[in-house]
Order: C-alpha cells, then structure tokens, then sequence
C-alpha cells in the first residue's frame, strides 16, 4: 500500500504548512470552486471552475494551482481559461499563460502552477477561470493482476477538499465514473452518489492547504492503450504528398493478465472472458488520406477498415490479437495526404501546418518522437509549437539524395490527446530546388548514351598490327565508301525524278523555258556526281576487300549513267518537239523507244542498289 | 495561420502523372530506339558526333522526366 504511505507524508507536510503559510498568499480567496473529476477514460480529465476573489489591499496578478508531487508527475496537460459570465460562449481561444512556480517558504511536495490573470485583479473583484488538469496513469489496477474472466477493478485517489494555497469558501467535487460497479467509495459528510456519479461537497469556508483523502474503487473495461514509444515521421514532397508513417508500440496499462489464455471462452463469451481486452483501435486521420497501410514486421495486417467522409478518414485498426494487461503489440500505419492541405507559403517561407499528437482515439503515448522530413534543399528551419517540447535535428536519406534532406524532431513525453494541436515548421525552400531529381534521372540515362557513343567511337581492340584487324579497317573503309556511292546514285535518281516532274509540268502549262532551267540545274549537278563518283570508285579498285562488290558496284553506276543519258534524251526530244509544236501521235513515236529503255534501266538500276545496299 | 498564407500544392497536377509517365517514356524509348539504329547502322566514318549527342539528350530527357513521373505515379514521391 505504497500510497497509503504517500498519503500519509502529503498529510504531515500539509499539517506543517499549516502553521507556516505566508501571508503574501492569503490576498486571494476563491469565493467558489466547482471540481468535476472524469473517469470514464484511462485519461482522467479533471475540470475546476474557481471563482477567484482579491480580499487583500494589492493587486493580484496571479493565481497558484497546486498539485501534490505524485499527481504532479502524471500531469500530462493543463489549461487555464478565463470564463467570461455564464451565459456567454465560453472564450476557449484565451488561454491564460502558465508557469512552474516554485515560492519559497512552501515545501517540494507540493508543486505549484502559476496562471498569469490578463489583468490584474483589483481589491474586491472578482474573475472565474476554469482549469482542465490532464492526468495519465493514476487510475491504479487494484489486484494488480486478474484472469481472463476476471473485470478490471481500478483505484482512484484525490482530495475531497480542493487543495489550494488560498482559502476556500463553496466547494464541491464530482466523479464521474463508468456505468459500471462501484467497488467502494470514501464517505465523508455530505456524500451523495447520483448513478455513476459521486458527489462530495458543498463544503464552506475551508483554510488553506485543506485536504481529505478520497479513493474511489470501481470497474472500468474502457481500454487502457498506452503507447510506450510511437514515432510518427512526416515526410514533404514537394511533388504533392505528406507522406505519415506511425510505429507504434502499444502495451495494454491496465491489470497484468495472468494464468492461460482461452481463446474459445473469449470467442464464445468476449464480453465475460476478456472484459478488459481490447480488441481495436479507431484512428481519426484527416481528410483525403490516401495509400493507408497498416502492417508490422511480418506483413500486412489484414484486419482494418476505412471510412472515409469529407471532414475526417477513419480507420478501424485491430491487432493480430486481442489485447489483455500487459500484453503488447508493435505495428506501423501509414497514410498519404494531399499536400495542399497542410503546407502553406507566406513572406516568401514556406510552413507545414500539422496536427502533433497520435490519430488514436483515447491513446496515451509515454514517448512521442515526431520526424518531419523536409525536402532535400530546405534551409533556415525554425519551429513553432503550442507547448513546450524537445527540438533535435537530423538527416535522412531517402530517394535521389544527394546530401540528405533535414529532419526536425520533436521529442514530447506523456502525451494525451489534449496535445493534438497544430504545430508549424517553417522553412525555406528554392523552386529550381524541385528540379534536383528529375536532372538526376536525366544525368543518369545521359551517362547510359554517352557511353554508348564512346563505346562505338573508340578501338578496343588490342593488336593493331594484326592481319584482322587491318582487314576490318579495310573493309570498314569499302563499306563507308559504298555507302557514299549509293548516297550519289540516290540523289542522282531523286535529280531524274525532277526532270520527270518537269516534263510532266511541260505537257499541262508549255512553259519550254521552266523545262530548259530544270535540264540545266540536273546537267551540273550530274557532272558533280560524276565527278565525286570519280575518287570512290578508284578507291574500290584499288581497294582488295572490295573485289567481290566491285563488279556490281561498276555495273550499277554504270546502268545510272545509260539511265541518265537515256533520260536527258527523251527529255531533249520532248522540249524539241515542243519547240517544233510536233503534238500528238508523232511525239509519242519518238518518245516510246526512250521511254521503254527508261523504264527497264530504272528497275535495273532499282534491282542492284538493293542488291548493293544489302552488303 | 495568418490571412496571407497561401497553400502550396504541387507544379503538376497529381491526376496527370500517369498519364504524363506513359506519353514521356513512350517518346522517350522511341528516340532511344532510334538512337540505337543510327548506332548500328550508320558505319565509323559517316557518323555525326553532334547528331549521336543530340539524339541521346532528347532521349534521355524524355526517359528522366518520364520515370520521375512513373515514381511519382506508383507512389514513391523522391
């Protein structure tokens, strides 16, 4: 019975203090305190409404909140704002600042909070601030250790009296318990218990430091999630995604399992084998999460399910297997989201705007590490968050990084979902900046050709004096040359079809003129072929590779040359008789022997370039 | 969050990655199947360095904006 014990130490130096309070604190009296105490939940949520009142001839700018050293620890939230009359909309955006103080003269037992009032309080008046005090881990499991069919009885300790440095005039305090069994509750004077809610008070004018030990003994099945670590890392990508990846490792903080697990009676009757399990987990992600994975170091879980609406995402995730005290379990979840949702451009910064604390619903996390992954290329990264929280900074290495990309990380401990605020990160980011891992894709393959045409230009071969290899050289030079020849032969050809072409404009306009210019641009550009012609056909002469080739070579320039001499003379015939205005029949008798020869000559020629050009 | 805050969404609309993945590599390959050709046909002497080069450039343009969209595309955002 540890906190008997506590109890008991918290009671002397109370009645210590009693006799030694200062008298800078006895200023204030609260006229009126309301105590609401929640225990539905794992997380206990205790609201305080306190009427403060200055009896004393200064100012007073400030309120103390105290808190024993054993609840203190477990403080994972607090939150004082000003209620501003009782029919208006309670203020929430007002939260008044406040500070660990540590006054002298008061023992280290007690931890103190002091809230900064907006402005200070004259004598005689009088404001009324509500509190909100987040508390982890003080539902204690009494046994500590049951069966599977056992319930799960836990154990709450507080103070019936408000515990406070000032004088109290009105008080009075409700827990709110499950709609379950009550195992055993303090009775002081003035008890009452309305169902599942316990009420101590109205209790008047109390001294300062007043404190009745209550404990409260009752059945709760809610589940006690508590995650040990959970590192949640978020990644930008400028390309349009916030990328979420969450590991979890969750251990059930309620009353240790013992003896065997019967999975039949918890399938048969969950609701009396395995009261205190949990089976699943409900993750409320934001909207428009996309690619949700949920999976651990053996693979995908199976067992999960998504709804999805235009304000929220939900996910209902449900581990290998149920969850009992103790039992615990590791998984990740991911998630995309759009990126215009949450990353945001002012004064030329750029901020990401996200939410700190875990998507699960009623999870306690002991250990909160967030990762946010800036792009590669970010700079000048300051944070902002809403209460105070470890800062650290790193790199990561990810896809097509160069130096790695910054990561800031946040480092929290006891986090309740009261902490799932936004946080910003602002950074700056250059545009061109975005460019990084396309131009390294494009270097990539751009190496890939580059080598390709190096490996083509340069001789590898080792020997260059050997028979082989010369004979390669050799022959590599014939091919080039008949290349060049056919290049000639096809220009030559493409010329033949424009004297063609020119004929053909003759016989529908008359223009002779037009016709000569045509005969006399294809005669010069002829006598320049021939004349390039020249040089490769003695080369293949004297070349020894191309003694196979060469025969065909000379036939097929040779075929040309008939064909071009035969065309120039249908061509000159044709001009002629039109210049003799000689039409009809007589032309044609003229023009057929040359335009059969043409023909024939034309699919000669057509038969040994192909023949060449297969070479 | 100020009033002057703007969101930031991506340069290119995430709906056209696929659809730009496809395009750019299927140009992208074709080049580079023409690339190639002009590589095995064309012999040492009559080949033109600034027509390899460019050729290659095109093609790999294509292929690097073609394969970030891919990544992109199938979910991995670099």
């Amino acid at each position: 019975m540890g906190f008997r014990f506590d109890l008991l130490l918290l009671f002397t130096t109370l009645v210590l203090l009693l006799t030694t309070t200062p008298t800078v604190l006895s200023d204030v009296i609260l006229s009126k305190v309301d105590r609401r105490i929640d225990l539905t939940s794992q997380i206990v949520r205790v609201t305080s409404t306190l009427k403060v009142e200055n009896a004393g001839p200064g100012p007073v700018s400030e309120v103390l909140l105290t808190f024993p050293e054993i609840q203190a620890k477990n403080l994972a939230y607090l939150k004082a704002t000003l209620n501003e009359g009782k029919g208006k909309v309670k203020n929430s955006g007002s939260n008044l600042p406040i500070n660990v103080a540590n006054p002298e003269e008061l023992p280290p037992s007690l931890i103190f909070h002091s809230v900064s009032l907006p402005k200070a309080l004259g004598e005689g008046d009088s404001l009324t601030i509500d509190v909100l005090a987040v508390f982890t881990h003080v539902l204690r499991p009494f046994p500590e250790e049951i069966t599977q069919a056992d319930i799960q009885l836990v154990l709450f300790q507080d103070t019936a009296h408000y515990l406070s440095p000032y004088a109290v005039k009105v008080q009075s305090l409700t827990v709110k318990l499950p709609k379950a069994r009550i195992e055993m509750y303090t009775k002081l004077e003035n008890t009452n218990i309305h169902g599942s809610d316990i009420k101590y008070g109205p209790y008047e004018n109390l001294p300062p430091f007043s404190y009745a030990p209550v404990v409260v003994h009752f059945e709760t099945n809610q589940p006690f999630a508590v995650a040990q670590e959970l590192v949640r890392e978020i990644e930008i990508s400028h390309w349009g995604n916030v990328q979420v990846t969450e590991h979890y490792n969750i251990v059930h903080g309620g009353a240790k399992s013992k003896g065997e697990f019967s999975r039949l009676d918890f399938q048969a009757r969950p609701h009396l084998r395995g009261a205190s399990a949990f089976r699943n987990l409900v993750a409320k992600l934001p909207p428009r999460a996309h690619s949700i994975y949920y999976r651990d170091e053996i693979g995908n879980i199976s067992t999960s399910n998504v709804w999805g609406d235009p304000k929220k995402t939900e996910l209902l995730i449900e581990p290998r297997y149920p969850l009992f005290g103790g039992w615990r379990t590791t998984f990740t979840i991911g998630y995309g989201l759009p990126l215009q949702d949450f990353l945001f451009g002012s004064e030329g910064k750029r901020f990401l705007n996200f939410s700190f604390g875990s998507p699960l619903n009623d999870l306690v996390t002991d250990n909160l590490i967030v990762k946010v992954v800036l792009p590669e290329g970010s700079d000048d990264i300051s944070i902002s968050t809403p209460f105070p929280v470890k800062q650290g900074h790193e790199t990561k290495i990810s896809h097509l990084d160069v130096a790695g990309r910054p990561v800031v990380v946040l480092e929290k401990t006891n986090v309740v979902p009261e902490h799932n605020q936004y946080f910003q990160v602002y950074y700056r980011f250059n545009k061109l900046s975005m460019l990084r891992e396309p131009f390294m894709l494009i270097s990539g393959f751009f190496i890939l050709f580059v080598s390709c045409i190096v490996y083509m230009h340069v001789d590898l071969s080792i020997s260059k004096s050997s028979a082989s290899y010369l004979a390669k050289l050799q022959w590599d030079e014939v091919r080039a040359t008949i290349q060049q020849v056919i290049s000639i032969i096809n220009q030559c050809l493409s010329k033949h079809e424009r004297l063609e072409a020119s004929l053909h404009d003759l016989s529908r306009t008359g223009d002779v003129q037009a016709c000569k210019t045509a005969r006399k641009t294809a005669d010069s550009s002829f006598k320049e072929y021939s004349k390039e012609l020249k040089p490769l056909l003695s080369f293949l002469q004297s070349s020894p590779q191309a003694t196979q080739i060469l025969p065909k070579v000379e036939e097929l320039v040779a075929k040309e040359k008939e064909l071009q001499e035969r065309l120039i003379a249908k061509h000159s015939t044709i001009v002629d008789c039109y210049e003799k205005k000689i039409g009809g029949r007589e032309l044609e008798n003229r023009v057929a022997s040359h335009q059969l020869k043409v023909v024939a000559l034309k699919q000669e020629v057509e038969d040994l370039l192909d023949y060449v050009e297969e070479i | 969050m100020g009033s002057k805050a703007a969101a930031i969404s991506s340069p290119v609309p995430v709906a056209w990655y696929p659809t730009l993945a496809v395009f750019m590599l299927a140009i992208g390959l074709i080049v580079t199947a023409s690339f190639f050709i002009y590589e095995a046909t064309s012999s040492r002497r009559n080949r033109s360095l600034a027509k390899e080069l460019t050729t290659g450039a095109i093609a790999s343009l294509f292929l690097g904006f073609g394969s970030l969209f891919l990544l992109l595309a199938s979910g991995v955002y670099v």
